[in-house]
């Protein structure tokens, strides 16, 4: 496996790099560790409380013997959870992902547009293509002009995101993909979506079904909308969510203290089981939203909300715009003594999520709706 | 040609960027980032299909061309350089 640097334009050999802050350098450091079974520890370090809370357990602390990465949840919905991995645990993964991809193509090259801090990237994005011994071609910022450029060449293997594929649906593109192969992240992709991709650019969309504490779970394909789970992988549904064991992660996780964790697995993922290894997805736990690719709790939110001065009660409620590039959108509904501005707010929840770019849409002068045992049920407008 | 006020109008309505007005956009103010308006890579993804739809101007490469995603200043003349 070798790393093309497509700003540089030329190859990078996979190295140790301390304190990796590109994304050539986040793979190259990631592969290095992989490749010589070193273990190390995956996370965003670009955000300032995630950063802090690792640091504060020390490194000899986190380090445990035969785990071969260590990553962290965003902590949007909490203290952030640490999940060991053994290299055996990421190598079964990547080959029940290259087991399920089309067996007529040949793939000679990853190319990415995932940065190399989360379990996708470097999970899918590095070690399926250590696995294949392909290339990983990475840029530090793309355009969806560039990606389709990309996506000509015969043999690519594209790793993306959902926000790509919507992207290449707009500018249509007078080209065809149809030697190439998309994978997407777990964010949602409409089947709509999905179709108008294949139907336009005659390329399949695989969107892998995964999170960062169970790994990869299932996957479909294109507009199918029934996930399969890899076959190693047991599914069950209690109580509507999906409970999951799997061999692609370690029973181990970091919770303040280092734990283990009991298989199955309960997710915050509602679903319909069809047949032992199929499901349909049929939302989440109601007051967690998806925003770029971090779960936050809406309850969260409408903490921070009324925590501000003159704020009486708030209620945060997800909305999906089908035409927008983001997945989420979060309609905040407000009784309050004073018109809450949106920049205010926007200085509130940056002290609590860093850079995370939460979009938002206030609506003052609500009355926010309680049940008889005071859970919030609806809004409606003052007088 | 088109203006910077041209351009901030259209990332407003396209990016929804409500509460802000068009003359609390700074021709210089950094695009991204926290010491300016706070825009993150999907809202760059954004920008480009905005630019292709409303102005038919097509920003090929993000890498040799990142420059223009700086300021509205910047947009504005790599705007007005395709057109």
């Amino acid at each position: 496996m070798r790393i093309y640097d497509m700003d540089k334009k030329c190859y990078v050999e996979v190295a140790k790099v301390e304190n990796p802050t590109t994304k050539v350098e986040q793979l190259s450091d990631a592969m290095y560790c992989y490749k010589h079974g070193i273990f190390d520890i995956i996370y965003d370090k670009s955000q300032p409380a995630l950063r802090a809370h690792v640091e504060s357990f020390g490194e000899d602390f986190l380090k445990q013997d035969e785990m071969q990465f260590l990553y962290f949840t965003s902590g949007t919905t909490g203290t952030p959870t640490g999940v060991y991995k053994t290299k055996d645990n990421s190598k079964k993964q990547a080959w029940a992902l290259i087991d399920t991809l089309p067996k007529d193509m040949k793939f000679n090259r990853i190319v990415t547009t995932v940065p190399f801090v989360h379990i996708y990237g470097v999970d899918i994005g590095g070690v399926v293509a250590y696995e294949m011994d392909i290339d990983v071609w990475v840029k530090e910022n793309f355009v969806p002009e560039e990606l389709a450029r990309e996506a000509q060449v015969a043999g690519t293997l594209v790793v993306t995101t959902p926000l790509f594929i919507k992207a290449l649906n707009r500018i249509k593109q007078d080209m065809k993909f149809d030697k190439a192969y998309f994978l997407t992240s777990t964010a949602p992709l409409l089947p709509e979506d999905a179709k108008e991709f294949h139907e336009h650019y005659k390329s399949s969309v695989m969107q892998l079904f995964a999170s960062t504490e169970t790994g990869m779970m299932a996957y479909k394909v294109d507009d199918e909308t029934v996930l399969r789970a890899y076959d190693c992988v047991e599914i069950a549904e209690s109580d509507n969510m999906l409970n999951i064991s799997s061999p692609f992660v370690a029973q181990k996780i970091l919770d303040n203290t280092i734990k283990k964790v009991e298989f199955p697995f309960q997710t915050e993922d509602i679903v319909e089981m069809l047949s032992p290894h199929e499901f349909k997805l049929l939302g989440r736990s109601s007051n967690l939203a998806k925003i770029a690719g971090k779960r936050i709790s809406t309850l969260q939110i409408e903490g921070i909300v009324e925590s501000l001065e003159g704020v009486e009660c708030a209620l945060v409620k997800v909305r999906k715009d089908e035409k927008a590039l983001r997945d989420e959108i979060l309609d905040i509904y407000i009784e309050s003594n004073r018109d809450i501005k949106q920049k205010e707010l926007k200085e509130e929840l940056k002290k609590v999520f860093g850079s995370i770019h939460i979009v938002f849409k206030l609506y003052n002068g609500m009355i926010i709706t309680k049940s008889s045992v005071g859970k919030k049920i609806g809004f409606k407008e003052k007088n | 040609m088109i203006t910077t006020a041209d351009l901030k109008e259209k990332l407003i309505d396209g990016l929804g960027l409500e509460d802000i007005e068009v003359d609390e956009i700074g021709d210089d103010m950094p695009l991204f980032g926290d010491e300016g308006l706070g825009l993150d890579s999907v809202d760059a993804i954004e920008i480009t299909l905005i630019i292709e739809k409303e102005f038919g101007v097509k920003i090929k490469d993000a890498g040799e061309e990142s420059g223009i995603f700086s300021t509205v200043n910047t947009l504005v003349a790599y705007i007005n350089e395709n057109k």
